[in-house]
């Protein structure tokens, strides 16, 4: 194993992806839902897909998927989650209460 | 059962109330039972607000940060460094353990503020952070 080699890309990707969109997205996702584990889960295993993609495939990548439809996709589904959060149902409402008082 | 004013029913559904022996050749004919299907969950997923299975936590955050991640810096990053180095699986390792880190921070970082303010605050930023996401994918897609 080399060791110099695993602290140079466990650094790069650290600092590439300190305060890049899905540590935002962790940070909201997991502060606002009921279950933060499985955002964790969610996004840790999502951000793991996508490198090991971009390692296999390397250049070939870009080709992979039309990273434009993608990307707006993802700002599709994301814009979709803002929205549930900011107009919830007012049943949604307090069953988030009763939650956030008993956790 | 008035199926006739319940526009979320599928077509197998109404014929099934009609004549059952119909409704079998309904559905394996029918392909637009599928969207039509599609279109039913949505809109009731929506009506539902947020989530509310582990599951489906785990599925909307998995895809969308899977989405958004495909082509960005952290991928164009690992895979620069796997070409460069020849040793992909090393690469690999130490990329996966930041991202792990990076996650847990941010989740734990959540819980952290989840504590410390109101539940309707929480939410109302937390909503605002991710349309804030949807806006930067959106000039992301702009100047690329």
């Amino acid at each position: 194993m080399d060791w110099s080699l695993l602290g140079l890309s466990f650094a790069a990707v650290f600092l590439s992806e300190l305060g890049d969109k899905s540590q935002f997205a962790a940070i909201a996702l997991g502060g606002s839902s009921r279950f933060p584990k499985a955002v964790f889960l969610g996004a840790a295993s999502a951000l793991l897909l996508a490198s090991l993609i971009g390692v296999l495939l390397g250049e070939g990548t870009a080709q992979l998927l039309p990273t434009r439809w993608v990307k707006l996709a993802a700002a599709a589904g994301f814009g979709v989650m803002a929205l549930r959060l900011l107009w919830p149902t007012s049943k949604e409402t307090e069953e988030s209460e009763e939650t956030e008082a008993s956790g | 059962m008035s199926s006739e004013s319940n526009p979320f029913l599928p077509d197998v559904a109404k014929s099934l109330a009609d004549s059952p022996a119909k409704a079998v050749s309904t559905a394996a004919s029918d392909e637009s039972n599928e969207i039509f299907d599609a279109d039913r969950i949505e809109a009731f997923a929506l009506s539902q607000g947020k989530p509310k299975t582990f599951r489906g936590v785990f599925l909307s955050t998995f895809i969308t940060i899977f989405l958004a991640e495909m082509g960005d810096k952290t991928q164009v990053t690992t895979l620069l460094m796997a070409a460069e180095f020849h040793a992909p699986w090393v690469i690999f390792a130490g990329a996966g353990a930041a991202l792990i880190a990076t996650s847990l921070v941010g989740v734990l970082l959540g819980q952290w503020l989840a504590q410390r303010i109101s539940p309707q605050a929480l939410d109302r930023s937390a909503g605002l952070t991710l349309l804030g996401i949807t806006v930067w994918l959106l000039w992301d897609l702009l100047v690329a």
